[in-house]
């Protein structure tokens, strides 16, 4: 028996992505989001989660895709990173996969649209290809340019 | 329930900590008390038998933690105290003193046997002088050292009334009824043979204890195995208050109290209690009265990890969501049912059960929201509480005489604000005792009483406390303080300064109160810190004084820090919150009355020139400006007024603030965040960062600020 990892898998346009199952804490229905003025464009704002305020990623936005309308398949996936919540919003929520971890590769300079900083891998199940995301670089990244932002840009007033 | 967490010493440490602390304090209290019977012939045996209790309680626990320092230094107090209520000693001053000092090397003990200081030294030297203290009137000597002591004790109180009894009773069957429940829901655990753990021997133990002290027989002497039968009779307090230590092994904890109690001395084994117990014979009616009158007297509190009741106030939250969706259903299916016409009779009236009980559910919610809002509130008192002993020894050291008078101490505030504010209080008090109050000789030559009063005293008002720390001594020395001042170089020789502003100057950083009258006082600590740690807390600091008849300190504190009034203003659709502390008022102008200054907008208020801040437009919002009118909040920001636009006012409410995750990071002008009501969030405006922002960034703005 070969190593397996298990990953929850989801949709961006026709692109398959998945997350370690480890860091997936809930998944939700797409909820009303407050919008947070002057935060990273791909920061889509804030939700109420049973009184926990979360921070909302729109995953088109930080992969730098085109936004689409939400859907009724539109989903929140919640994220634990230590001791950070995060919620990304992906078109939607496929399965549950179990992936051989020989079939995971070292991601691919011509994957289009994701910037391979934040791709841990490419896993390969039979003629599907999944995108394993790094979601620490993800949320660091985030925390980054939020100070980029704030101090680059000059208030409007 | 995992083994490896059957027992987790550090909790027992902690839960031993805080029950310690707790007990300190109340024989500090009780000392104080006992202190005025000093020399006259009479006492109050229930002060006594409070002190007795305390340490014996103390003795107990830091036998079960193996603390033996601690124990032992209690158990020499213990027998002191037995003494006394015996009427075997006279209470006399080098006595109290030697108490007073008893209280404190066990405290240095307390802290070191938990790793929170140092190993006291001097321990031994101390417990020789109470020793030979002891010797003099108990030349037994057996009181100090055997069970004996333990079982004379209970002689001497006071039996109980039927209701006390039967009270007592219930609780002892309810807390049988629990260990023995949680220890079948926990075979696994049961079944662990370590000696630390319960087991179904301690229940068996417990119960033969208790039915030993409930079937009063003739036996009017209990023999030595009493004292064991006796010993599981503390339960009823202490279950109740352990639960949420000991929460993830309950079953374990209780039933383990139980045995270890009965053999503070020796390391627990579970098996111990049972021969001990079972035999005991009928037990006389005194014994059972010896430890409801415990559970009587005692608060009936429980600890709390504050965490603990975030979490509530988080699911409490959530609740508040779901019920607001089932109201909007209820409503929904009854305008459908009214739309439909021939609806059955039986649906409609469905549809309006479902709207009572969804009205009843709201209630009840807004209940529970209060409530633990409510929960988090501490009196005041746990702060007062170690000023008795603080005054008695600062003023005894400067040979002063002074009475503190305490009142209000049950007033409630914020957890988090009872914790800060000890320090300012504390400085203040001192302050009054080395400053304040003259000593003896000088005041009598001015005219007053030779023990000068300090008046500690707490209230609420509106939704602020108040707390007052005044004296009857010398009052602030205005000329005194001016020459510092002036030697200071704060004011000059010729600057004219009325009272008041000479009073302010105290608040100067450096101007330290060390030069002031005494050299013991001035650690260090200034007023200026007392004022900006009472600040920090948003409240307000103020003081008055009159030379000759004394100083009065006055702070006045928000109720809590978690939750403020916040004004609610609608931006492009958003709902913000503005504290309502910078708020100075909410004015709706006219577009025409805005004018232009150097590309900035100002309004001229009152004859002063204000300038304004779109929020929508600051935020990036999607925001079209009304063009007839401008809603405007004018905020306060050191002394300056600035108008910040808003779209509408939408009342005042109190929230609670809620970090934005660091996910987001910080953003200029938004502080938090918080949930109203109806689950939605609204995003609290920071007004500091805000104005900082839009004229460190906007040019136009900027300039208008240095033009005004």
């Amino acid at each position: 028996m070969s190593e397996t990892i298990q990953v929850v898998s989801f949709k961006l346009g026709s692109e398959e992505y998945g997350v370690d199952i480890a860091q997936v804490q809930e998944i939700n229905r797409m909820v009303a989001v407050t919008h947070v003025p002057r935060a990273p464009q791909f920061m889509e704002g804030v939700i109420n989660l049973r009184g926990q305020l979360i921070p909302i990623i729109d995953l088109r936005t930080r992969f730098a895709m085109p936004r689409t309308e939400h859907t009724k398949n539109t989903r929140i996936v919640v994220t634990e990173i230590g001791t950070k919540r995060v919620g990304m919003v992906v078109d939607s929520v496929s399965e549950v996969l179990r992936l051989p971890v020989e079939q995971i590769e070292a991601a691919p300079e011509m994957i289009t649209g994701v910037d391979t900083e934040y791709i841990r891998g490419v896993g390969k199940i039979e003629d599907r290809l999944i995108i394993l995301l790094d979601l620490a670089r993800i949320i660091s990244g985030a925390e980054k340019r939020e100070l980029e932002a704030a101090d680059v840009e000059p208030a409007a007033v | 329930m995992p083994a490896d967490d059957f027992f987790d010493r550090s909790e027992f440490v902690q839960y031993f900590r805080d029950e310690t602390d707790e007990l300190l304090q109340s024989i500090d209290a009780d000392l104080l008390r006992l202190e005025q019977f000093v020399d006259t012939g009479s006492i109050d045996v229930e002060i006594v038998n409070s002190l007795f209790r305390a340490l014996h309680t103390i003795k107990g626990s830091a036998g079960m933690l193996e603390f033996a320092g601690v124990q032992q230094v209690a158990h020499k107090l213990e027998s002191v105290y037995d003494l006394l209520r015996k009427d075997r000693m006279p209470l006399t001053e080098s006595g109290v003193n030697l108490l007073f000092e008893g209280r404190d090397v066990l405290t240095a003990l307390v802290r070191a046997a938990v790793g929170e200081g140092e190993a006291p030294t001097g321990v031994d030297e101390y417990v020789g002088r109470l020793d030979d203290f002891a010797a003099v009137y108990d030349s037994t000597a057996q009181a100090i050292e055997g069970p004996r002591s333990e079982h004379d004790a209970e002689e001497d109180l006071t039996p109980l009334d039927e209701a006390q009894l039967a009270a007592f009773e219930a609780d002892v069957a309810r807390m049988l009824a629990e260990a023995q429940s949680r220890q079948s829901d926990a075979p696994e655990a049961a079944a662990e043979p370590t000696p630390e753990a319960g087991s179904g021997v301690d229940v068996d133990a417990a119960q033969a204890a208790v039915d030993a002290l409930f079937s009063f027989g003739d036996d009017a002497a209990a023999p030595a195995p009493f004292a064991a039968a006796f010993q599981p009779a503390p339960a009823p307090t202490k279950p109740v208050k352990a639960a949420p230590t000991f929460g993830r092994a309950p079953g374990a904890a209780k039933p383990t109290k139980v045995s270890l109690t009965a053999q503070p001395a020796s390391p627990p084994k579970a098996a111990a209690a049972k021969p001990a117990a079972a035999p005991a014979p009928a037990a006389s009616p005194a014994a059972p009265a010896a430890e409801p009158k415990r559970a009587v007297t005692k608060n009936q509190t429980i600890r709390v990890d504050i965490e603990r009741l975030d979490m509530l106030l988080n699911l409490v939250g959530e609740l508040v969501i779901n019920r607001t969706r089932i109201s909007d259903i209820a409503a929904t299916l009854g305008r459908e049912l009214g739309t439909n016409g021939r609806a059955e009779g039986g649906l409609t009236t469905l549809a309006k059960d479902l709207s009572e009980s969804s009205a009843l559910l709201a209630r009840t919610t807004n209940e529970i929201q209060e409530s633990i809002m409510k929960v988090r509130m501490v009196p005041i008192g746990q702060v007062f509480d170690r000023f008795p002993r603080m005054v008695r020894d600062l003023a005894k050291a400067r040979g002063k005489e002074i009475h503190l008078e305490i009142a209000g101490a049950e007033t409630d505030l914020d957890k988090t604000i009872v914790d800060e504010v000890g320090e300012p209080l504390m400085h203040l008090v001192r302050n009054c005792v080395d400053h304040g109050i003259e000593p003896p000789e000088v005041r009598e030559g001015r005219g007053k009483a030779r023990h000068g009063t300090i008046k500690l005293n707490a209230y609420h008002e509106g939704n602020q406390v108040i707390i007052e720390i005044s004296d009857d001594g010398g009052g602030i020395d205005l000329s005194r303080v001016r020459e510092k001042a002036i030697r200071l170089g704060i004011i000059g020789e010729a600057d004219r300064l009325n009272d008041r502003e000479i009073i302010e100057l105290i608040f100067t950083p450096g101007f330290s109160t060390a030069d002031q009258v005494t050299d013991v006082s001035g650690r260090g600590v200034g007023m200026d810190v007392v004022k900006k740690n009472i600040l920090r807390l948003k409240g307000v600091f103020d003081v008055d004084s009159v030379q000759g008849e004394g100083t009065k300190f006055t702070m006045k504190l928000p109720l809590t820090l978690a939750i403020i009034q916040a004004l609610l203003v609608r931006v492009a659709q958003e709902l913000y919150s503005i504290p309502l502390d910078a708020v100075i008022e909410s004015q709706r102008i006219d577009a025409a009355e805005v004018r232009t200054v150097h590309g900035g907008e100002v309004i001229t208020l009152r004859g002063q020139v204000v300038p304004l801040i779109r929020v929508g437009e600051f935020f990036r919002l999607d925001a079209p400006r009304d063009p007839d009118k401008v809603m405007i909040v004018i905020v306060g920001l050191q002394g300056r007024q600035v108008g910040l636009v808003v779209d509408s006012f939408q009342g005042e409410q109190e929230i609670v603030i809620k970090p934005l995750s660091d996910v987001i990071g910080r953003i200029a002008g938004i502080s938090g965040a918080t949930i109203l009501g109806n689950g939605s969030i609204s995003l609290i405006i920071d007004v500091h960062s805000l104005v900082a922002s839009a004229y460190g960034g906007g040019k136009a703005a900027r300039a208008e600020f240095s033009g005004v």
